[in-house]
Parts: C-alpha cells; structure tokens; sequence
C-alpha cells in the first residue's frame, strides 16, 4: 500500500477512494485507547495471577490455581481443609464463617433446643422464626395456600383462620407438613334422592345457624345420621374428626363450599349440594425430605402462631 | 468514478439488495410487535389466554429470531450486498445463488416461527432451529460465502475496503459457531427431534460460546462493517483512522471467541475457564471501542449535519449506545458483578441496550440512506425520520431504565439478609417488585415499535412515489416516441 506520511499538524488519506468518495484518513491509534487497552491487559495479567487461570499441564491441578489466593474450610469430619480458590469452596467457607451464616446458625441452634411454648414466649426467638419462615412459606407453601395463607376456596384450606381440619396444635402441624395428607369424602350422587340431599343441605346449614326450612331441616337431620352416613366422619354433634380431617360443619368456616359468597338461601344450599355429591378429594404433598426438621419446625410455628388461628 | 445512480442501477445487483430491505422490514416490525406482547404477557400474564402457542415459552424465540435472524439477518444480506458491490466496483456474483440465499433465508425463518408456534425446538438459546432448518441455513449460508467470496475476487479496486473485513469474519465466524453448535444426531428421519453431540457441561459451554459470538459476531462485527460504509458516505468525510480500524478489527476477532463462558459464571464449570472468560471480555472492551471512536471521530468535523440530516442521528445514537453496551458488557462479565447481574433483567436490558441502541438503530439509518438509493429517488418524509428518530431513542431509555431497576433491584432483593442472617425476601416478593419496571418496559417497546412502524410506511410511500415518478417518465418517453 503506497502509504503517504504523516506530517505534523496534517493527517493525509491513505490515498484509496471507494465508491466514489470513501476515502480513509491515517491517524494514528488515539493515546488513550492504546494505553487503556494495555491496562486491561494488565488487569487481565493480575487476574490471571490471582484467580485460577490458563489451563497448563505442569501443575498438578492440570490449570494454573492462583498464586496467594486460598480458601480455608471444614469438610464434612471438621478438619480445617485449605484450597486454591474455586467457587464450591468459596460457598463452603461463606457458609460456615460468614457474618450472616454465623448470625443464622446462633438463632437456629437456640431454636432448634427449644420447645415450641419456649419460642412463642421469647420476643427474639420468635422473631428469628418468622422471618426465616417467612421465606420457607412463600417459597414451599403459598403457590398453593397463597401469600397470607388465605387458600383458595374449594381447593387449598384457609390457614389463617381458626378452622383446623387436621387439628391446630404444634404437633398436628407438625404431622401435616411433615407426612402430608389426603383429604378425601365420598359423593353420594347416586346414593341419596334430590329430596333428601335437598334436606340434608338445609340441615347442614341449621349448623351453623342459618335461618332454614325448619321441617326440611329435621329431615335433613335423619339423612344425616341414618341414610347419609354423614356422623360416622363429621360426628354425631357434626363438628368433625381432626383424625380424619372431617370439617367441623358448625363453626361458619367453609373451605370446600363456597358458602359464604353466595347471594341467597338458594346458592348456598347448591353450594352444599355440589359437595355432597361429588364429594372431596384433595392433597398436601409430604414435606419431610424437602425440607429439614428443623425447617418444619420453623414453619410449625409460623403457621400456629403468625399466620393465626393456633389453638 | 462517480457514476450517475441510473448507471449505478444498471451496473449492480440492486434488486437482490431491495428484496433483502423490504423483508427486514417486515420480519422487524412482526419480531418487534412479538417482543412488546411478551414484554406485556410479563406484566399481565392473562394474555396468555391459556393457548400454548402464544405463551412466553413459545413465542420469546418467535420474537428473538424474527428479530436477530429476520430483522438483523436480512438487513445485512441487504446492506453486505450494496457494500460489496459498490466498494468493489463490480456486480454481484451470480444473480442466481444470490436469489437462492434470499429464498433460502426467508424460508428458513418461516419455517422456524411456524415450528416454534407449534412447540418444536432445540431448546438452545438464539440456535432453537430444529436440525432440518439448520441444513436449510448451512447451504444458504455457504452460498453467501461463496457470492461474497467470489464478488471479492473480481473487484476492481486494489484493496478490500474494511467493511468488507467484517462481514468476511461475520460469514465465516457465523458458519463456524452454527456447524458447531447445532452438530447434533436426529432421532429418526422424520423426527424434528435430535441429540446433542456434545454434553453436558460441554455443551452449554459450546452453547455459550456460539450464542455470545452470536452477539459478537453477528450482532456486532457485521453491523460495524455497516457502520463503515454508511457512516462516512452519509457523513461526506473520510474515516478517521485506517490503522485504527485494522487494529480494532484483528483484536475484536480475536478477543470475541473466548468470552462465551462469563454467560455461565457461578455453574458447574471449572472455575479456570470462568476467569479466561471474564479477563477476556475485560480486554475486549478497547477493542469493541475502536469502532465507535472510528465511527464518531469520522462524524466529527460534520457535526453541523446533525441539525439538518435524521440520518446522521441514527448513527451517532447508534454508535453511543455501541460505546455504551460494549462498556456494560465487561463490567457484567466480572464474577464479582456478574453474581449480582445474572439470572436477572439487567441481562435483557444489556442485550436490548445492543440491540435496539446499535443494531436497530445503525440499520434504520443505514436502510434510511440506501433504499432512495435502490430506487434512484429521494424519500417520502424526512420529518417523518425525525418522529421515528425521536419514538425509537424515547422507547430504548425507557426500555434499559426500566430493566436497569427490574435488574439490579431483583439482583439486590435476592441477596439482602434481615436482622436474623435469614433471606429477608422471597422469590415471589422479588417478582412481584417486578411489575411496574415490566410495564414501563413494554411501554419503552411500544413505543420503538410504532417508530419502526413509521418507518416502514415511509419507505413504503418511498418505493411509490418512485415507481410513479418511473411510470411518468415511461409514459413521457412513449408520448414523444409515438
């Protein structure tokens, strides 16, 4: 290429147009780029030095593992095991000597010894709980049972609410996250006549003290006992068995029938009714082996005690 | 040499080069138009409509295809031709093999959306093509080489200018990166379905270093080689640094192929080829910056033209969005950024930040400039440039804001610990903090779409306005010869 000089205070062209008029002046590489880009180089050089780096075959590791730059942790027998730098060990250590690990671990040894009323009454300890099971919860629980645990109706029960289907102590909590549960009623669609499911939803609703058809009522009440074979889940005085996860009927909490948002007497007893005879099969899956004890302890507490509705 | 545009029509292949614009086009208005559904599906998710076909899943390589292989893909066969053939002074080699890559591109998109649509992918991100396509787009693409090889050859001036370096190392690089990454064995013959040749931590590494040189090449040197022409044919001045150009070409070629990896930093890969691809892309950024320093020096000493000429602001935003992103890119490769930056919107407002600020941006201007070219006249509205100008750099501020705050916010949530040292935020709080930057976001895309949109009814008008002026002097010409 017949290059032309550069001479102070005037660039010249290299001399070539393209397409008429393209043309290239020759200025040399501006200062500043050239020597920002040896400092990146530099900066590449130190990072080498420091981090493990170019994959060589004299050292022993087969790549260069970095000079000055180690991790100090505990494997699995408590032995203190220093390491080139390397990401699995950086988590290692970051979770055995790190601030917010350490601060973690205090809390959750103090927790894990005491009893669930030990928590409850200790501001800090209970503090800690909610916290950390706040997380557990709305990662583990709310796609189903929602953000505040409100559930959905017909599908995931209410948690904030003083209904247990299973039984609201800690150690019944405790049994449905850990194992799950099915909760499951048979449909009586073809077991029972209109006229007695028509019955039998009036009396349902006496229970918790609607207003209804008093003689329906009493009929409902036959159905309920006798044909319909309703006490031997729900109980004779019909406020269910924790054992089962039959619903107590009398205490105006629903989860499966959507009573409370229908408009009048009509849409509730249909409510019912739609119950009745499909009857109810839903599932929790079993939470142990997902999530640590101590996890499920934690999350005990938060569902008794925050979420609301601990007996 | 300089030769009237009639002669210009006649001497080279420029109805390769307006099939190309016009369905750039049209793949971007429809890509981008899927970009602002799926942006708005983010914040409302009801648009979904339970219909499988128009979910995120399904339509996000629907949207990133139309737009990088259909948009940005058919703008350089557009743009490579014109530069080929009017910086070497010859016609296009073999008309034929040029008509076969348009068919061949164009069909290949089609048929990707459709298999998209219809939940038929490779599940690789930028590379979902299922096997069958890729044959498509291997023998298209080793036509393109072989008519832009070819058109070299026969130049008739002395030297290659640079443009034609980098859509050279575009071709080659994007052949090697798509033979690579896409080798793979099909289930049966008349299955859409294939496996990997490579595995496991392989393969993502491979995945990563064809979809990052995807970006390096495709999306940056191509679109450099574009700059090279159209900047200083639009600006009348000479570019400012030949030897500068040389430098940065050889460095960003050769930095580009190592970097792929900082796409998976803290995974399962040896930690060694994390601090490769980090350092890597440190070096990197000087390179990636001679191209803009050589874009915008050349601009300057015209700089009155930005008062009156909407082209030139095309490529002056185009070129600091360039600077912008190419400085964005290294600081977010660096582990230590990187660990707050990944899995994170931050990354999409980067790549959009690149793609919207530069790669959309630099072919708006340069399309603006060609297509009056193409058809020997001037364009419909320039005041129409100016509100497209003007809509598409609103929407990308929105855009990256936006992002910028989904990103680093989310990246923040997920790392801040409570008093206790427990997690002080799920993962569903740190969505939900996500809506509004989503909505500003799918606004920002709106409003770069109704631009692109403005666009095309311009070059449209355009295109008319030149095929009457053509018929009446037709009409004329057969008057006087009656």
């Amino acid at each position: 290429m017949s290059e032309q000089k550069n001479t102070e205070g005037s660039v010249q062209t290299t001399g070539h147009a393209w397409d008429g008029d393209i043309q290239e002046f020759n200025n040399p590489l501006p200062r500043w780029w050239i020597w920002a880009f040896y400092a990146s180089v530099l900066f590449a050089i130190g990072y080498w030095i420091i981090y493990p780096s170019w994959p060589v075959g004299f050292t022993d590791k087969g790549y260069l593992t970095g000079v000055g730059n180690t991790i100090t942790f505990k494997n699995d027998k408590g032995e203190d095991v220093t390491t080139h730098w390397n990401t699995r060990a950086l988590l290692l250590e970051d979770m055995q000597t790190g601030p917010e690990a350490m601060k973690q671990k205090e809390y959750l040894a103090k927790v894990t010894k005491a009893s669930y009323s030990q928590i409850v009454a200790d501001d800090d300890m209970l503090g800690f709980t909610n916290a950390y099971a706040k997380g557990l919860f709305g990662d583990n629980c709310a796609a189903c049972h929602q953000a505040g645990g409100a559930g959905v109706m017909g599908k995931y029960p209410n948690l904030a609410d003083d209904g247990w289907l299973y039984g609201g102590s800690y150690t019944q909590i405790e049994q449905t996250i850990k194992n799950g549960r099915k909760g499951s009623m048979p449909g009586f669609e073809d077991r029972l006549s209109e006229k007695q499911k028509d019955d039998l939803s009036e009396y349902v609703l006496s229970l918790s003290g609607h207003e209804v058809d008093r003689n329906k009522a009493a009929r409902g009440a036959k159905v309920f006992s006798g044909e319909g074979t309703c006490i031997a889940c729900h109980g004779a005085n019909a406020k269910g068995n924790t054992a089962l996860g039959a619903a107590n009927l009398t205490d105006r909490i629903w989860s499966i029938a959507d009573v409370p948002s229908a408009a009048d007497m009509e849409g509730k007893k249909a409510a019912i009714k739609q119950v009745i005879n499909k009857g109810i099969s839903r599932h929790m899956p079993a939470w142990a082996g997902r999530l640590s004890d101590d996890e499920i302890k934690l999350l005990t507490v938060y569902v008794h005690s925050t979420l609301g509705g601990g007996q | 040499m300089a030769e009237t545009s009639t002669q210009a029509a006649a001497q080279y292949n420029y109805d390769i080069v307006r099939k190309f614009t016009i369905m750039a086009m049209v793949w971007g208005v429809l890509g981008m138009s899927v970009g602002v559904y799926i942006a708005s599906e983010l914040a409302w998710p009801f648009l979904n409509f339970d219909i499988p076909g128009l979910t995120f899943g399904r339509l996000r390589p629907v949207h990133t295809t139309l737009v990088i292989f259909g948009f940005g893909g058919s703008a350089l066969f557009a743009t490579s031709y014109y530069i080929v053939q009017r910086t070497c002074q010859v016609r296009l080699y073999s008309g034929a093999m040029a008509n076969f890559t348009f068919w061949g591109w164009q069909t290949a998109i089609t048929l990707a959306i459709i298999s998209y649509f219809f939940g038929y992918t490779q599940g690789r991100e930028y590379a979902e093509m299922t096997w069958p396509i890729d044959l498509l787009i291997t023998v298209t693409w080793v036509a393109y080489l072989v008519i832009y090889v070819q058109t070299l050859r026969r130049r008739s001036q002395p030297h290659i200018y640079v443009a034609n370096w980098f859509f050279i190392s575009f071709i080659l690089a994007t052949a090697l990166l798509h033979i690579f990454n896409n080798w793979a064995m099909p289930v049966n013959l008349f299955s859409l379905t294939s496996y990997s040749y490579h595995a496991g931590v392989q393969d993502a590494m491979i995945q990563w270093w064809y979809g990052h040189n995807a970006v390096g090449f495709f999306l940056t040197a191509a679109f450099l080689g574009m700059m090279y022409y159209f900047v200083p044919k639009q600006a009348g001045r000479p570019v400012y640094s030949y030897r500068l150009s040389i430098v940065h070409f050889w460095a960003l070629s050769f930095m580009y192929m190592w970097v792929g990896t900082h796409h998976l930093h803290w995974t399962a890969i040896p930690d060694w080829t994390s601090t490769l691809a980090a350092t890597f892309s440190i070096m990197l950024l000087m390179p990636s910056w001679g191209g803009m320093i050589n874009g915008i020096m050349t601009l300057s000493g015209a700089w009155d033209k930005l008062r009156t000429d909407p082209i030139m602001l095309f490529m002056i935003t185009a070129l600091s969005f360039y600077g912008m992103s190419t400085f964005e890119g290294p600081l977010m490769s660096l582990k230590s950024v990187n660990a707050l930056s990944h899995y994170t919107d931050w990354t999409i407002g980067h790549v959009h930040s690149g793609a919207l600020g530069w790669v959309a941006m630099i072919s708006f201007g340069s399309i603006y400039h060609m297509l009056p070219r193409l058809y020997d006249t001037k364009l419909f509205s320039l005041k129409l440039v100016y509100v497209h100008f003007w809509l598409a750099t609103i929407g990308i501020v929105l855009y990256i804001s936006a992002l910028w705050v989904a990103g680093i916010g989310q990246g923040l949530m997920l790392r801040a610990f409570d008093d206790y040292g427990n997690l002080a935020y799920t993962f569903i709080e740190s969505v939900s903090f996500l809506y509004l930057p989503y909505v500003v976001r799918a606004i920002g895309g709106l409003f770069f779409v109704i631009g692109a949109i403005i666009m095309a009814y311009n070059l449209y008008m355009t295109v008319r306005q030149a095929k009457r002026d053509q018929a009446e002097i037709d009409a004329k010409l057969a008057a006087k010869m009656a």
